[in-house]
């Protein structure tokens, strides 16, 4: 199948009306209003998480689960889009979606160090409909380094054999994980670069967005938690995004004013120093700023010509986000937190859509 | 036969005291799809419940330890030793056995994988010194140099460039001597002052220094020499030692493989147990089982617990959740492979197996019709099932398949006049049907019509499913539905007649049918709310449905007259089949009298059987699978996969 019109035409029909059924601001509303987790779960069940929420037993469903099961509503919606797009696009969608198997691996290693149990760990792992990583063996193994083994035939295992090293003198996840970050977004960043025209420079903006927003996040976070070295800083973070650029991300490692870098790349955001100057309060609110933007992006994507690969990348973006902000719901109900406190921590719940 | 087994959901209560031997009889006899019913289970049961757990985790642990004993030992599991095991559901009566075994087999293990980590490590120095082989630098002096600050070492190729950029503001000296996509070897060297930036640039790119042992001096040529030594003596030693523990492993066969089938069928029993719902006296059992073993299972069970309470309840129309037995017999079962390679189907849904036993070797046989060739195959598929030649055993469960594809490709080798290609020689005998490659268009034709006939059937297979399934709004407004099919008899007629210039149907007729189907198809969604009473019948606004319903019926247009050109492709095979034959002994040349001429003309054939029967088998199982399926086929069945204890962990 060729891109253009005549590639995007079906899969773009399918698209909007996939994205017909994300929560509006007034479902969100009335889902911020229910009395408590067992009500909003009642309520989501009218939505179409629904078929999602009622293949588990009421008794059975936990927040946890709840959201695991919402889940598998966003990973049908991968799978459809992947197998509906142009053949070109393809490769680079499930690349993006390969970002939950990501996550999974290390969920999986964080609880093989912290021996949890594979019934701990299980519906905490994104329900991917296929997958390379025997999760459960490895947890079951309860060893990192056998568990690594495992992953020999799979894609993970080169860039984690060269982690692994420092993992055995360190005893700490931290160079896995940042291995298996920095692998998986050059990667991503590479297919990105294959496609052509719109869908590449769809593809820029809105993937660049993601990239601008781990990015800076990382570089902020390794100086200002971890105080890593400028060589480290350089050396975990990404020489590519769609407004940070990597001038941005070496002065934050050569130590210049965050703040400041934060306001060149977003003049408009004016509170950038009150952020870094809290970092526990800020940090959380600069990255929910810089998520907002996101999805703004991704609304800006439906809008104008529509047969381009953006459509699609739009849409599971905007139904990921759509599930963070549900799980804040569920967890905020599941703990008594009044509307006032959770409703910051929306991002497409939080304000008109 | 065209539907999967019928089942009925099974429900039993059992009494504590008998819950061992009744769950023995439920794993023993492999007939009971068991479900999840640990959430009945009342609160106060649930450190019961978790002892079970428990043991089922010691009996998994002791199960994989056996399991390494006896790949250490170099053992087979092969298979169980008597059909009726020794299930106990104390674990602890195996632990003693196993740890015994384990502790004579320790000491030579251990010392074998010390070796062969040795081994590794130092295969892992040859390979980074390799590519600076002809490097004509002592090695040594890098070790602990006074001024300099060096490292030698491998890194992630993809991390040079950012490794270098973090370097930037350090003077450093950065070499790359070998480097393939995945990974470099690399020198990076500098002041002993900025030894600091340098080393945490290098950890943090993932620099892993060379790991050279200090007895191995000089440059690398001369280490190379000295770690291919190395090698070779420690391989010596492994082989003596899995030698020895070989020996080992014969002492003690009989012994671990009785083990590790007693402790698979304990872990299993435990496992199902743990899945019951435990109530204050009594387990609740759920799960699913085909309906003609209810009364043998009944009686197993009864004859062992009278007080069991056993209920079957008919099976839910949520076919989802019901699982799939697809009792095929073994001369089908080659197509059944076909079908599940494509999806399993959902209970109640006709199971194509037969279906596709018949069309996949009549349409292979069109597309190769050659009496020589089609033999060829047939022997070949013949042997393949025969077991004779070990090399094709992988190959086994296609062995049915190729039989009946070239069986078939030989009565279409009849039907043409074709023998290895040559189609003047058989016509000289009797009058050919049809000669594909001299009668180019009414072959293709005749595969476009056939086209039409399959499609046809899975255009009423799929109304069938819909009628038996009670889905009205899908047998009538459905692009696959009846509004489907007569938009689809509609375009047909229509091009057929403007094709042969011919009238097939009078044109009113012809737009009624396709105004129904147009509308039906159009405005499927809302028909389909309207018969279930759904409200509101449009949702997302009119706007996006008409948007979606405008390529829908696009979608649908285009698919009809896609899905009925795509079987030209059965003519155009059979058309290419004698060109692609004639090339050869166009390339053999005239003089048969000469060696070359047979070695072309046995090549060539053995080169069209191979190869373009493959060709042929991916097309039409395209045909199968893009064309036919998509009428009537859903799939998404869940696997029957009953307990069993012998098998439990054979795949």
């Amino acid at each position: 199948m060729s891109g253009g019109v005549s590639g995007y035409a079906s899969i773009n029909a399918r698209v909007r009306v996939m994205y017909s059924t994300l929560l509006t601001s007034q479902a969100y509303s009335d889902l911020s209003e229910t009395i408590d987790a067992e009500a909003l779960l009642a309520a989501l069940k009218r939505t179409d998480y629904g078929p999602y929420l009622d293949k588990v037993k009421d008794r059975s469903l936990t927040p946890r689960r709840a959201v695991f099961q919402m889940k598998q509503r966003l990973a049908d919606a991968y799978g459809s889009v992947i197998h509906s797009c142009p053949q070109g696009a393809r490769p680079m969608l499930a690349q993006l979606y390969r970002h939950f198997e990501v996550d999974n691996l290390k969920a999986v290693l964080r609880g093989i160090v912290a021996g949890a149990s594979w019934d701990r760990i299980r519906f905490v792992l994104f329900p991917m409909t296929s997958t390379v990583l025997p999760a459960q063996a490895m947890v079951e193994s309860g060893n990192v380094t056998t568990a690594v083994e495992m992953l020999r035939s799979t894609p993970y295992y080169e860039t984690l054999s060269f982690a692994m090293k420092r993992y055995s003198t360190e005893q700490s996840l931290f160079p896995l994980e940042i291995a298996l970050d920095l692998n998986y977004w050059r990667n991503l960043w590479s297919l990105i670069g294959r496609l052509s025209g719109q869908d590449r420079a769809q593809a820029k903006r809105i993937i660049g967005s993601l990239v601008d927003m781990n990015n800076l996040m990382w570089a902020i976070r390794y100086r200002v938690y971890h105080k890593v070295s400028e060589e480290e800083l350089i050396n975990y973070t990404l020489p590519f995004g769609h407004h940070v650029r990597d001038e941005d991300i070496r002065a934050i490692a050569a130590g210049a004013d965050i703040a400041q870098v934060i306001e060149r790349i977003w003049p408009d955001i004016d509170d950038a120093a009150e952020m870094i100057h809290d970092p526990h309060l800020g940090l959380p609110h600069l990255e929910h700023e810089l998520r907002r933007r996101l999805a703004d992006y991704c609304r800006a994507a439906f809008v104008g010509d529509p047969f381009h690969v953006g459509i699609p990348l739009a849409f599971v973006l905007l139904n990921e986000m759509e599930i963070q902000d549900l799980t804040v719901l569920i967890e905020a109900k599941a703990t008594d937190k009044p509307p006032a406190e959770f409703r910051p921590y929306l991002v497409l719940g939080g304000e008109p859509a | 036969m065209f539907y999967p087994q019928e089942m009925k959901e099974l429900e039993l209560v059992i009494p504590a005291k008998d819950l061992v031997p009744v769950t023995k009889v439920l794993a023993g006899h492999g007939v009971f799809h068991q479900v999840d019913a640990s959430y009945l289970s009342s609160e106060a049961q649930g450190g019961s419940a978790n002892t079970w757990q428990e043991k089922a985790t010691v009996f998994g642990g002791l199960e994989r330890r056996v399991q390494v004993l006896m790949q250490n030992l170099s053992l087979e599991e092969g298979q169980p030793l008597s059909s009726d095991r020794d299930i106990v559901v104390e674990p602890d009566l195996f632990v003693a056995k196993v740890e015994t075994i384990e502790a004579q087999a320790k000491k030579l293990t251990e010392a074998l994988s010390a070796e062969e980590k040795q081994v590794d490590q130092l295969d892992g120095v040859h390979k980074q010194l390799e590519p600076v082989a002809n490097v004509d630098l002592d090695i040594s002096t890098l070790r602990n140099p006074r001024y300099l600050y060096s490292i030698l070492g491998v890194m992630p190729t993809a991390n040079i460039a950012r490794m270098e950029t973090s370097l930037e503001r350090t003077p450093h000296v950065f070499l790359v001597l070998h480097q393939d996509s995945s990974q470099a070897v690399v020198w990076l060297g500098g002041m002993e002052n900025s030894s600091d930036s340098l080393e945490r640039s290098a950890r943090s790119a993932y620099l892993t220094p060379l790991s050279l042992p200090e007895t191995y001096q000089g440059t690398p040529a001369k280490i190379i020499a000295e770690i291919r030594k190395d090698i070779s003596a420690l391989q010596s030693g492994i082989s003596a030692k899995k030698q020895e523990l070989a020996k080992l492993g014969q002492t003690h066969k009989k012994e671990l493989a009785g083990l590790l089938w007693d402790l698979r069928s304990s872990r299993l029993l435990t496992d199902a147990i743990v899945r019951f719902g435990k109530l204050r006296y009594t387990y609740v059992v759920v799960g699913w089982i085909p309906a003609d073993s209810i009364d043998d299972l009944s009686a197993r069970i009864k004859s062992i617990s009278k007080d069991t309470i056993i209920e079957t309840f008919p099976t839910d129309r949520d076919a989802s959740s019901v699982p799939v037995s697809l009792g095929t017999s073994k001369y089908l079962r080659p197509f059944q492979l076909l079908v599940t390679t494509y999806a399993r189907p959902r209970y109640g849904e006709i199971d194509p197996t037969i279906l596709i036993a018949i069309t996949f070797p009549l349409l292979y046989g069109a597309m190769f019709g050659d009496i020589g060739h089609g033999l060829l195959l047939a022997l070949l598929g013949g042997l393949i099932m025969s077991g004779k030649v070990k090399a094709l055993n992988s190959f086994k469960s296609l062995g049915g398949l190729i039989l009946a594809c070239g069986s078939l490709a030989m009565v279409f080798g009849v039907a043409y006049g074709s023998i290895f290609g040559n189609e003047e020689f058989l016509p000289t005998l009797y009058k050919p049907i049809i000669q594909p490659y001299h009668d180019i268009m009414p072959t293709l034709e005749a595969a476009i019509a056939a086209g039409i006939v399959i499609l046809n059937l899975g255009f009423l297979i799929g109304i069938y499913n819909a009628v038996k399934l009670r889905d009205w709004g899908r047998v009538f407004f459905d692009a696959k539905g009846v509004t489907g099919l007569l938009l689809y008899w509609a375009l047909i007629l229509a091009l057929i007649g403007a094709y042969k210039e011919v009238t097939l149907a009078p044109a009113p007729l012809l737009m009624v049918m396709a105004g129904i189907g147009v509308v039906g198809v159009t405005f499927a969604e809302v028909f389909k709310h309207l018969i279930i009473g759904h409200r509101p019948l449009i949702e997302g606004g009119i706007g996006t449905y008409a948007v979606q319903a405008f390529f829908e019926l696009f979608e649908a247009f285009i698919s009809y007259l896609s899905n009925t050109l795509s079987y030209v492709r059965v003519g155009a095979f059979a058309v290419a089949h004698g060109g692609l034959s004639s090339v050869i002994f166009l390339l053999a040349g005239d003089n048969m009298a000469t060696v070359g001429y047979w070695v072309a003309v046995i090549i060539g054939t053995l080169f069209i059987t191979v190869v373009e029967g493959l060709i042929v088998g991916i097309q039409t199982m395209r045909l199968e699978y893009y064309e036919f399926f998509s009428k009537f086929f859903t799939g998404g069945g869940m696997r029957f996969e009953p307990l069993k204890l012998q098998s439990a962990g054979e795949k």
